[in-house]
């Protein structure tokens, strides 16, 4: 499976992928909102005939701080293409992405309560840990975590370099 | 004062009101604002501008979403906007209120031209001349975009907008060197125009790949390493991958090359950064490979895997590059590693090389050879460490879908069904083993015990959205419209129809595989519901991209928004698009020839089935009245505006269906040319419309396709039987054919020979047998059909079940509905149907519809058992 940047004719294939696997769905303009307004942050795998089996949409907070922060709108792989590591290296390359080029310090993202699976892949192998809970965050009610991952800056690893 | 028009002006009373009403509407005081309006239109019945303000006021105040009462609103603002452009013809305010309205309504060109008036009577307003330009720019007229651009920067020249939006309109007129030359002036005049760092890298990338766009490579890099050096760009993603193609263009491959290493090493799964390392080495591996270099471009490709041991594309390159021993080693050693670490996603990954027969076939030599060594519980390697105990169900799970895979040459789902059966009895929950059963009887015909199958793993595991939309999909294959509805809304809204909010959320895959269920049911008008909400879908993403006409200029992301304008100029290629249109054009096609199909005509089991679903939707609508009562919102006009055509029958009893399939049609004409559907399905609305000349222009494109297509063949038949039965061909029609007709079929061609040569030709094709028969059946006109026709066509299709034939469950069933539509006897075409029985003895689509009938009662009854209390435990 190719990882790479999504490019403008992706987004309806992870439309696609977003309806086929998760509860969480949105209209095709919130996917160009995203496109077109952080074009380097989000990801797509793609089989050899050029479907989209995996995608992670991600975004900048909009207000303006000292410390950028990312978020990941929707992460999501079909399920006859788990176990492949797939999330893993989108997440990689997405979160790469938010500190080269928005000077990201932290990641963040929700995820169900009760989603024990996604809650231990950010957890055991992305490092997200929970940082807040968010009390009938989703449509029918059930709580969110929140969860993020900080960054390591470069002034920090260089810092510790020396 | 003076230069007021006579019909504007007003006294001061009236005046004064009239600027009130321009601030209450700005406030949002809109029954203040209607107020006033009235009180000065009882006056001056014939100002223009209020009754333009009026019109802008009562429009603002609709409701959202949209009532009955909302709907008489909207048309009385309407009707009010053209009135005051009438009224006053001369004013910005009634121009520029019309074209408002026609936005909203997202009648582009309608308001392109009113607010193009409305700039004309007030040419230095500045944001009427930005919504003008971004109708410009919507609509595809960029000169006068450019135009308007210009004069947005002589106005206001110190704002970077006026310049950034001058060079994208410039781009977009494809004038690359004048935006590149608004671009440096600009540098030149604004010193800090206070963009952000990552908005001036937006810019400066959009302009290094105008550059190159321009074939100014040396210019690009030159940008490009200064952007770098100066801290604007990040070697991060794409800017590193245009350097690198820029090198290769200025014929400095071994820099390119180091650049290419550098991008993998920032991402050693993205497959072009492999190919355009590759390119410097002279290897174009999406083109062709020799033979003699294939060894050469593993051994680059394995240093690769070798230095990322963690990624997964430089292992799975090779195996696209290798071959005969060399693929063999390789591939062993990734299908072993793939089976002790229990990826399920294995063959998914590995059945892209099955484009290869040769290497398809090797992989299959393989696993069997794995198989038998797993279960001699040997291990897999040569020292003695074990395989895990899931390896071989793994091994059982690929080998099966190997097996069904549609190119096999020689499928077998017996084999496929006896070792998932056997994989089941190792981990009787784990649901992609019954996945792959759906699969494999899918494949083999079996589409009901797919379906089971499918509900099966969806059982498994509730709470997959992946499984439900499967099991539900299988459901509609089988015509259970209703089981797969019970199904999609445990993931749907629970106050509206599931069907209404899959629709909502744009699901494309579910408004096509509904409407497909509704057709193959016979329920024509909803299937065309369901297509042409598709179709809407599509309108919809096209319109989408307004809005971002101004957005995107203002966060200055220049290079997505170009890609946008020119991903939506070709939006309807795509193959859902396609698919939907196609669908639907052939139901068009069919309530032309056959009116009497507008007409429902249900039997007395699916009336009743009818009546009670409107019982029950009748009973939730007063629920939901109740309820809004309860609430205060109870009267009728207060409701949303209801489903005009809930059951598509509005639709269904089109008097035109020849023009909607051709409105359907002419994206795919222009987007889909190299498709030849497109063309074979072209000439069927226009053989119908007796537009001569279009339809042969439809078969002269197909044949620059494929001259031998299946459809072509026997639609030149029709073509050529059809034109000599007109007895009045107009002059030009006549002189083209007798001129180009030759280059499709020769003038002095025996047709029955022409038939019989597609056939000989293509024996073992089941699509080109299938068009044979059609061929017969268009070279003997007469209807009823004769026997003796109807033999040969027989026959003919009998021929789909020969063993030399690949079995094709879908051709088979055309075939038996191309005997019902010629009025063959019953027992001929149960005869055919127990022929094809015998070849592919799995699928239930040639099952009696009694049998039928029972195993589907079976497959849901199952369904509610497996739904039903667990047993005792």
């Amino acid at each position: 499976m190719d990882i790479r940047q999504a490019t403008i004719d992706d987004f309806l294939g992870m439309q696609n992928a977003n309806l086929l696997n998760l509860p969480e769905n949105y209209t095709f303009k919130y996917y160009l909102y995203h496109a077109l307004t952080w074009p380097e942050l989000s990801y797509v795998a793609v089989d050899p005939r050029g479907r989209i089996v995996g995608y992670i949409l991600a975004k900048m907070e909009e207000e303006p701080t000292d410390e950028p922060s990312g978020h990941v709108t929707s992460i999501s792989v079909l399920r006859p293409y788990r176990r492949l590591g797939l999330a893993n290296r989108l997440m990689k390359q997405s979160q790469e992405a938010m500190v080269a080029h928005y000077n990201a310090a932290q990641i963040t993202l929700h995820v169900r309560k009760s989603n024990r699976a996604a809650i231990s892949l950010y957890r055991d192998s992305l490092g997200f840990e929970v940082h807040v809970m968010e009390k009938g965050y989703y449509a029918d009610g059930e709580d969110a975590y929140g969860m993020r991952f900080l960054f390591k800056r470069k002034d920090e690893e260089s810092k510790a370099s020396t | 004062m003076s230069n007021i028009p006579k019909h504007r002006q007003l006294p001061d009373k009236e005046n004064r009101l009239f600027k009130e009403l321009l601030t209450q509407y700005e406030y949002k005081q809109y029954k203040k604002g209607l107020k006033a309006a009235d009180t000065i239109l009882k006056k001056f019945p014939n100002h223009g501008e209020t009754i333009a303000l009026k019109a802008l006021t009562l429009h603002s105040s609709l409701p959202f979403p949209m009532t009955v009462a909302g709907l008489t609103k909207q048309e009385e603002a309407e009707s009010l906007a053209r009135l005051a452009v009438k009224k006053d013809i001369t004013s910005h305010i009634t121009w520029h209120v019309l074209g408002i309205l026609a936005k909203t309504r997202k009648d582009w060109d309608e308001a392109t031209r009113a607010f193009a008036m409305a700039r004309k009577q007030d040419s230095e307003n500045i944001p009427l001349m930005r919504d003008s330009i971004a109708l410009y720019l919507h609509t595809r007229q960029f000169s006068q975009a450019v135009a308007a651009r210009h004069q947005h920067l002589l106005l206001r020249p110190t704002l970077r907008s006026s310049w950034t939006s001058l060079i994208i309109a410039h781009h977009l007129n494809g004038d690359m060197t004048e935006g590149i030359e608004v671009y440096d002036q600009y540098l030149g005049i604004v010193k800090n125009d206070g963009a952000t760092s990552s908005e001036k890298a937006q810019l400066l990338m959009h302009i290094i790949t105008m550059c190159m766009e321009a074939g100014q490579w040396d210019d690009a890099l030159r940008r490009l390493e200064n952007g770098l050096k100066d801290g604007v760009l990040s070697t991060r993603g794409q800017v590193t991958q245009l350097k690198a193609e820029i090198l290769m263009q200025l014929g400095r491959e071994s820099e390119s090359e180091d650049v290419w290493r550098a991008l993998i090493e920032q991402n050693p799964d993205n497959l072009s950064y492999y190919d355009g390392f590759l390119r410097t080495k002279g290897y174009e591996i999406r083109k062709s490979v020799t033979l003699d270099s294939t060894s050469k471009i593993v051994s680059l490709l394995n240093s690769f895997a070798e230095s990322y041991p963690k990624a997964l594309a430089p292992r799975r390159m090779c195996l696209d590059i290798a071959r005969g021993d060399e693929f063999r080693d390789l591939a062993r050693a990734y299908l072993v590693n793939g089976l002790e670490k229990a990826i399920p996603s294995l063959f998914v990954d590995v059945k892209g090389l099955y484009v290869d027969l040769e290497r398809m076939k090797i992989v299959g030599e393989i696993v069997e050879d794995l198989i038998q060594t797993l279960e001699k519980d040997a291990g897999l390697h040569d020292d003695d460490s074990k395989a895990p105990p899931t390896a071989l169900l793994w091994a059982y799970y690929f080998l099966a879908l190997h097996l069904a895979h549609p190119a096999h040459p020689n499928p077998s789902y017996d084999r496929s069904l006896q070792l998932l059966s056997t994989a089941l009895k190792h981990t009787p929950t784990l649901p992609e083993i019954y996945m792959a059963e759906a699969m494999v009887r899918k494949r083999a015909g079996d589409i009901l015990g797919a379906a089971k199958a499918m509900e099966e793993a969806r059982l498994l595991d509730g709470q997959d959205r992946f499984l439900n939309c499967k099991a539900a999909k299988y459901w509609l294959r089988v015509g259970e419209v209703a089981k797969a509805e019970e199904l999609t809304a445990m993931f749907t809204k629970k106050d509206i129809a599931t069907s209404q909010d899959l629709t909502d959320l744009q699901c494309l895959w579910f408004l096509q595989e509904e409407g497909d269920s509704y057709r193959a049911n016979g329920n024509l008008g909803m299937a065309l519901k369901r297509y042409q909400s598709l179709a809407t879908t599509f309108q919809d993403y096209e319109d989408d991209q307004y809005d971002f006409h101004t957005y995107c200029l203002r966060r200055m992301t220049f290079s997505a928004y170009y890609s946008l304008m020119k991903y939506e100029d070709q939006l309807r290629s795509h193959p859902a698009y396609f698919k939907a249109s196609l669908a639907a054009i052939n139901i068009y096609t069919r309530l032309h020839d056959d009116p009497s199909l507008k007409e429902e005509k249900l039997t007395a089991e699916e009336e009743a089935e009818r009546k009670k679903a409107a019982k029950k939707a009748q009973k939730a609508e007063q629920k939901a009245r109740k309820a809004a009562a309860a609430t205060g919102e109870g009267k009728k006009e207060d409701q949303p505006v209801p489903d005009e055509d809930p059951q598509g029958s509005k639709l269904l009893k089109t008097e035109t269906p020849l023009d909607e399939a051709l409105k359907l049609w002419k994206p795919l004409e222009l987007l889909a040319s190299s498709r030849i559907e497109t063309w074979t399905t072209g000439y069927q609305i226009y053989i119908r419309k007796k537009l001569y000349l279009a339809a042969f222009k439809c078969l002269l494109q197909a044949h620059d396709i494929d001259p031998r297509d299946p459809n072509l063949h026997w639609e030149i038949i029709h073509f050529k039987q059809t034109v000599s039965a007109v007895p009045d061909l107009a002059e030009p029609v006549k002189m083209t054919t007798d001129q180009l007709l030759p280059s499709l079929i020769p003038s002095d061609a025996d047709l029955a020979a022409y038939n019989a040569n597609l056939l000989s030709q293509h024996s073992s094709s089941p699509a080109h047998i299938l068009g044979a028969a059609k061929g017969l059946s268009e070279l003997d006109t007469t209807r009823p059909i004769p026997s003796s026709s109807l033999q040969a066509i027989e026959s003919t299709l009998s021929r789909l079940a020969a063993h030399d034939v690949p079995p094709s469950v879908a051709i088979m069933s055309s075939a038996l509905k191309l005997m019902k539509e010629l009025g063959a006897p019953i027992s001929s075409i149960d005869s055919l149907r127990d022929t094809y029985k015998s070849r592919v003895p799995l699928a239930s689509v040639f099952e009696s519809d009694e049998e039928l009938k029972r195993r589907r009662r079976e497959a849901l009854e199952g369904e509610e058992v497996a739904n039903g209390v667990k047993p005792d435990l």
